[in-house]
């Protein structure tokens, strides 16, 4: 139904616009317009006759149909239905005195077009009111119900009273029963506490916390394991990863021309990671990643979340030698994209070059954001107090005095080369060298925005930098504030623009993270189009579930760590995976979640665990960043390279998404090469023989060693049919005529690592 | 029922959406030919096409820096007679460039098709009748990095996917043992991996890039082959593998995935010993050896021919490391970067013909962008992308055609001219897919590789 649904679509973008329809039945001239002439008139004759670009040679401009007819000097331009009296299309013919554009003549193809065009009478839309503004109607465009404020639900009732442990189970409860269908039985502990366990920490339970809990008969047993979930430093390491997917989190370009290399991009990530940990309420989350270095008068220690602002600051650069401008107005195009996705679920980005064909979202909007970040520059602030980075600077002082001065040497003593000038530059030199040494440490730096000079754009036409068209004054979007918002009037307006997303007013910013929140810990969002709440994005299949976290999270201060607990204390959560042939056959893609989705590991938390497994994980914390193949790196995912120019091979080949572009979730593959990673790499091969050797040293027999692997690798005992067959493996005998490089329990540990249940979780 | 693209299919195959529900709702979705039919696990698996393809295969020898017109393939008379004097028009590339420089290289006619090529070409020029010139090419920008990422993805910045891709997402591969798209190149042109990037596709799609500076089959593919273990204990130990899964798949019937991962594992088992042999060029005769020469770009051109033979479908095969043919020093410096270029060239069109693979392959040879008709320095040429040429040869383009026109000194397309979006679309076009319904939805559009223009040059198509 994809063509229906454009269908459906587009008839609602017509009948959004009766004004349009209404004044121009020739909606084919029209087209015909907009496709052959208006770009021929922009390209080739707006430079000297336009009054955008103020020039008017001959007194003649083209951006109105009565300019056109008015003409210039020399008479009319067009008149239509006459191609042979109109001076534009003899100008343009060359066979004349008047030749346009005078250097060279336009193809015969488009010659031919201008003069149908004015033998169709010159139809040319430019003379209406701008068309952005009045085709809206917002009254019906904000009924929409992404754009509908958030509402808590009355909570609905349910016949099963006895299966809901939570609000939240009552929606999903509700809607199951509608359909004829119960809910699957509860899975078992094991399953839970690793289910749990990954998802909250991307790594696998031990044996001691399965342990603990099995042997906890209390009735909040699972509570605690969430709460101490919740409070390991490797929630932050865990979760951290799925917001760096939509920041398109990377540490250098796609290119590498020219550019400077973001070292403390780490930052950042580290930057995310305490923030989640701390449970930074997700307001000030947004916030201080739009705006921290604006809001620091009110925070003490505020330079500490400059790095904050790397959700910017590390944004793309792109390559910038011949058309500067296009490149520039593609760096605004990504920071409104990944802002508009990211936090609000709106593909803002669309409205670059005309009217969203979907979302109430006109052109002139998103240049009034845009204009926001060309009043921003790219900008490495110190992350310490003022004083401290005052100190700094006196410090840095004599080595940058004497590098001024070694550098007027040099250029003076170029032409003259004079052995006495070469002395001196040698003195100098090493008086630079010496200072070098003396000067303090250099101080950690944010890659971060800061303000420049406050300028509000023109709608760049056709996304062209060269032709400006109306104002945008810089504001929020009009759908989420009214007809005429308010404009910034702070500086570039970054504050105004974060506590626009951030305020509890904005219908998307809690829809939105709440969506993506539920679609980390489920696999699917309530709306399966996590970064698309417009039109062409799903509706949600729980909506009143939807408002009623929304205003939940809201309401408990936007704490991340609250969701989570609402969420993995549900008995929706803790169902099994297995399905029943009902469910299965009423709902094969578990839309209403009567049952729990088996979930693939992303390859971060699989890599993490094959090296927490066989013992091998580097659990140190935060810092610099460290390349994923560098000899011994036997540190977690989040802290390994993540390259736009070249991404890690075994990211990758694992499903790891394309940082030049905000991801909204992972896809899963599952292809041949990614097992001859299994089979062959040094890496799993690595780990395999680690795993053999700490069986082999905590435990004195087979028997012993299989069942403590199984209990590390998955977190339950071996039935008694796997460890007959370990059992008959282990004792096998080799072909003598071949030499094999791993012992036999090595090749078990490496088949036990490589099975399908080490990659998906129940 | 809401849309449904292919990432979304990808991604709840990995859910566990099952087969039959996703085979229902693609066909009453009224999707895409080449999307409908897929009711494999597989996201690699053969798809057919939109319409009857023309070629099955494309090999694209990418001529990295940009190799003159003027030179090699667009031959102009007016350059030796106004030879020092200024061009007639001023097009902005680079930089300033001087007066008009005419070509050290001679032109003649070849075949019964009498084509144009430039002596720098001895062998290919035994191939007139085979070649289409496309003469009246032009992109946006005149430098390598934009340039080249136009050429092949489409866009000039790095937020688009491949052609390569393309291809892949909408046809799939012929040999589930092999990558469905691979480029050689020994070291890396500029830009480098992003020029066979899968972007916002899933990752499959990307190419996957062999240094082929020295080719060691052991090595070509990640992980390909197995250091530790004889044959017949990795078997044994793909058994027991195998056997631990199926009991864990026992307790989940009808886990698509859970059982797509075991067929995978096997396909990898096979992987080792096919994706060797076929980087193994010992295996070739001596006269092919001979025929192709030597070099890494000889090697190359027979490797492609190995692999569209075992149903590759996209191989891109660069000249060689950084941008060789960015002669702005010295045009006659054109000749090493042929001399790599040629014998191969020549060779990789004949021995596909002796094989019957011409006809289904298309090949295409090009660069980012062209060269000035005007001077850089003394005898060197700037970038220029107001024209240039490309040509195509096999899969059902004409041969012994020369197509479109440049000005009088070379310097802009001016006749039939033919952006880099209109030979995207004329490619998929060649390769039974329509540009126009190749789509795929991210960030709310529907993203193609031809953006929103791109038009079929039918005039070339056999």
């Amino acid at each position: 139904m994809r063509y229906a649904f454009l269908l459906v679509a587009c008839a609602v973008a017509l009948l959004v616009a009766p004004s349009l329809r209404a004044a121009d039945p020739d909606t084919k001239g029209v087209e015909f317009f907009e496709s052959k002439v208006r770009p021929v008139l922009v390209e080739q004759c707006y430079k000297c006759h336009s009054a955008q670009t103020g020039k008017a040679r001959g007194n003649l401009t083209l951006d109105t149909r009565a300019a056109l007819l008015k003409g210039g000097d020399t008479g009319p331009a067009v008149v239509p239905g006459n191609p042979e009296k109109s001076l534009l299309i003899a100008a343009v013919r060359h066979d004349g005195d008047l030749k346009m554009p005078p250097k060279t003549k336009l193809p015969d193809a488009v010659v031919k077009d201008l003069r149908r065009w004015v033998e169709m009478g010159a139809p040319d839309p430019r003379d209406r009111a701008p068309a952005a503004v009045s085709n809206i109607d917002w009254t019906k465009a904000r009924g929409f119900w992404s754009f509908r404020p958030v509402r808590k639900p009355a909570l609905p009732s349910v016949k099963d009273a006895s299966w809901p442990k939570s609000d939240t189970d009552r929606f999903i409860l509700a809607r199951l029963e509608a359909e004829g269908l119960h809910p699957v039985a509860a899975a078992d502990r094991r399953t839970l506490l690793r289910r749990a366990t990954f998802d909250l920490t991307g790594l696998p339970p031990t044996p001691d916390e399965i342990d603990t809990f099995l042997h906890d008969d209390s009735p909040d047993a699972f509570a605690k394991v969430v709460d101490r979930l919740l409070k390991s430093p490797q929630y932050g390491e865990r979760w951290a990863r799925h917001w760096l997917d939509v920041a398109r989190y990377a540490e250098d370009q796609a290119h590498t021309f020219a550019v400077k290399p973001n070292t403390e991009a780490f930052r950042y990530r580290d930057w995310v990671i305490d923030a989640l940990n701390a449970d930074m309420p997700y307001d000030l989350f947004v916030k201080r990643q739009i705006a921290a270095d604006l809001m620091e008068g009110n925070e003490p220690d505020g330079y500490k979340q400059r790095a904050a602002l790397g959700f910017f600051g590390l944004g793309a650069q792109y390559y910038k030698n011949s058309d500067a401008a296009r490149a520039a107005a593609d760096e605004l195009d990504d920071r409104i994209d990944t802002l508009g996705r990211g936090f609000l679920g709106l593909t803002v980005s669309c409205a670059r070059c005309h009217d969203h064909k979907f979302d109430p979202i006109p052109t002139q909007d998103y240049y009034s954001l845009a204009g926001v970040f060309y009043s921003c520059k790219l900008a490495d602030l110190p992350m310490v107090p003022k004083a401290e980075a005052d100190r700094y600077a006196d410090a840095k002082k004599p080595v940058l005095e004497a590098d001024r001065k070694l550098k007027e040497l040099e250029k003076a003593e170029k032409s003259k080369a004079t052995t006495e000038g070469k002395e001196r530059i040698k003195g100098l030199k090493a008086e630079l060298e010496k200072l070098k040494k003396s000067a303090p440490p250099p101080l950690p730096m944010a890659h971060a925005l800061a303000d420049a000079t406050a300028t509000d754009l023109h709608v760049y036409v056709r996304g062209n930098p060269a032709q400006q068209g109306d104002l945008a004054p810089r504001r929020f979007l009009r759908v989420l504030s009214g007809a005429e918002p308010p404009r910034f009037t702070k500086g570039s307006g970054r504050l105004e623009l974060a506590e626009a997303i951030a305020s509890k007013d904005n219908p998307l910013t809690a829809r939105v993270l709440v969506n993506r929140v539920w679609a980390w810990h489920f696999g699917r969002g309530l709306v399966g189009t996590p970064s698309n709440f417009g039109q062409l994005g799903e509706r949600p299949t729980h909506p009143e579930l939807l408002d009623d976290l929304a205003a939940r999270f809201v309401e408990n201060g936007w704490s991340l760590k609250w969701l989570h607990r609402e969420v993995l204390l549900s008995a929706t959560y803790q169902q099994s995976s297995e399905a029943n042939v009902k469910s299965q056959a009423a709902d094969p893609d578990n839309r209403l979640l009567g049952r729990m989705n088996r979930r693939r590991l992303e390859v971060e938390a699989w890599r993490d665990s094959l090296l927490a497994v066989s013992g091998q994980l580097d659990r140190s914390f935060g810092g610099p960043t460290v390349d994923l193949n560098a000899g011994q790196n036997r540190r977690r995912t989040v802290y390994c390279k993540v390259s736009r120019h070249e991404l890690n091979g075994l990211l990758r080949l694992f499903d790891f998404p394309d940082a030049n572009i905000t991801s909204e979730r992972r896809t899963e593959t599952t292809v041949p090469q990614q097992q001859l990673f299994v089979l062959n790499s040094p890496f799993f091969v690595g780990q395999a023989k680690a795993l053999a050797a700490r069986v082999g040293a905590e435990e004195r027999d087979d028997t012993a060693r299989v069942r403590r692997a199984y209990l590390l690798a998955y977190g339950r005992p071996a039935t008694d049919a796997e460890l007959l067959l370990a059992l008959r493996y282990l004792g096998g005998k080799d072909d003598p005529s071949e030499r094999n490089g791993l012992t036999r329990w090595e090749r078990y540990a490496q088949a036990l690592l490589a099975m399908n249940e080490f990659l998906y979780v129940d | 029922m809401l849309p449904i693209t292919r990432r979304e299919m990808l991604a709840r195959v990995g859910t566990g959406l099952g087969t039959l529900g996703l085979a229902t709702v693609l066909a009453d979705g009224g999707l895409l030919a080449a999307e409908r039919q897929t009711t494999s696990e597989n996201p690699l698996a053969a798809r057919p096409s939109h319409f009857r393809p023309r070629a099955r295969r494309l090999i694209h020898l990418f001529m990295n820096g940009g190799p003159s017109q003027v030179d090699t393939f667009d031959p102009k008379p007016a350059l030796e007679k106004y030879n020092g004097q200024k061009a007639p028009t001023e097009l902005r590339t680079e930089r300033k460039t001087g007066n008009l420089l005419m070509s050290p290289f001679k032109f003649a006619k070849h075949g019964r098709s009498g084509l144009d090529v430039s002596d720098l070409f001895p062998h290919l020029a035994k191939c007139a009748d085979e070649l289409c010139v496309i003469r009246s090419m032009h992109t946006n920008i005149p430098n390598h990095e934009p340039a080249l990422l136009m050429m092949t993805s489409g866009e000039t910045q790095p937020t688009r996917p491949s052609m390569g891709s393309w291809l892949l997402y909408g046809l799939g591969t012929d040999n589930q043992n092999l990558p469905g798209f691979v480029v050689l190149c020994p070291g890396k042109p500029v830009v480098g991996p992003q020029l066979w990037g899968n972007s916002f596709l899933p990752g499959i799609y990307q190419g996957t890039h062999i240094n082929n500076g020295r080719i060691d089959p052991k090595n070509v593919i990640a992980n390909v082959s197995n250091g530790q273990l004889g044959r017949a204990a990795q078997r044994e130990q793909m058994d027991l593998l195998k056997e631990l899964n199926e009991i864990h798949l026992a307790r989940r019937p009808g886990d698509n995935p859970l059982e797509a991962r075991i067929q995978s594992l096997e396909m990898a088992y096979r992987m080792q010993f096919e994706a060797q042999e076929v980087f193994d060029l010992g295996r070739e005769t001596k006269a092919t050896r001979e025929l192709y020469g030597t070099g890494p770009f000889a090697d190359a051109c027979l490797l492609a021919r190995r692999m569209v033979e075992r149903g590759v479908r996209v191989v891109q095969v660069f000249t060689g490391d950084g941008q060789p043919w960015d002669d702005h020093g010295d045009i006659k410096a054109h000749a090493d970067k042929a001399r790599t270029v040629d014998r191969p060239a020549a060779a990789l069109l004949a021995d596909l013909k002796a094989r019957g693979l011409l006809e289904d392959t298309l090949v295409l040879w090009g660069g980012e962008f062209g060269r000035t008709p005007t001077s850089e320095g003394a005898k060197g040429r700037d970038h220029n992308n107001h024209g240039f040429s490309v040509w195509l040869a096999g899969g059902g383009v004409k041969g012994g055609l020369a197509y479109g026109a440049t000005d009088d000194v070379g310097f802009a397309a001016v006749e039939k001219k033919v952006h880099v979006h209109d030979l995207h679309a004329t490619i998929l076009h060649l390769m039974g897919l329509d540009h126009e319904k190749l789509t795929y939805r991210y960030g709310g559009r529907d993203f193609r590789l031809t953006d929103v223009s791109g038009t079929v040059v039918r005039d070339i198509i056999a």
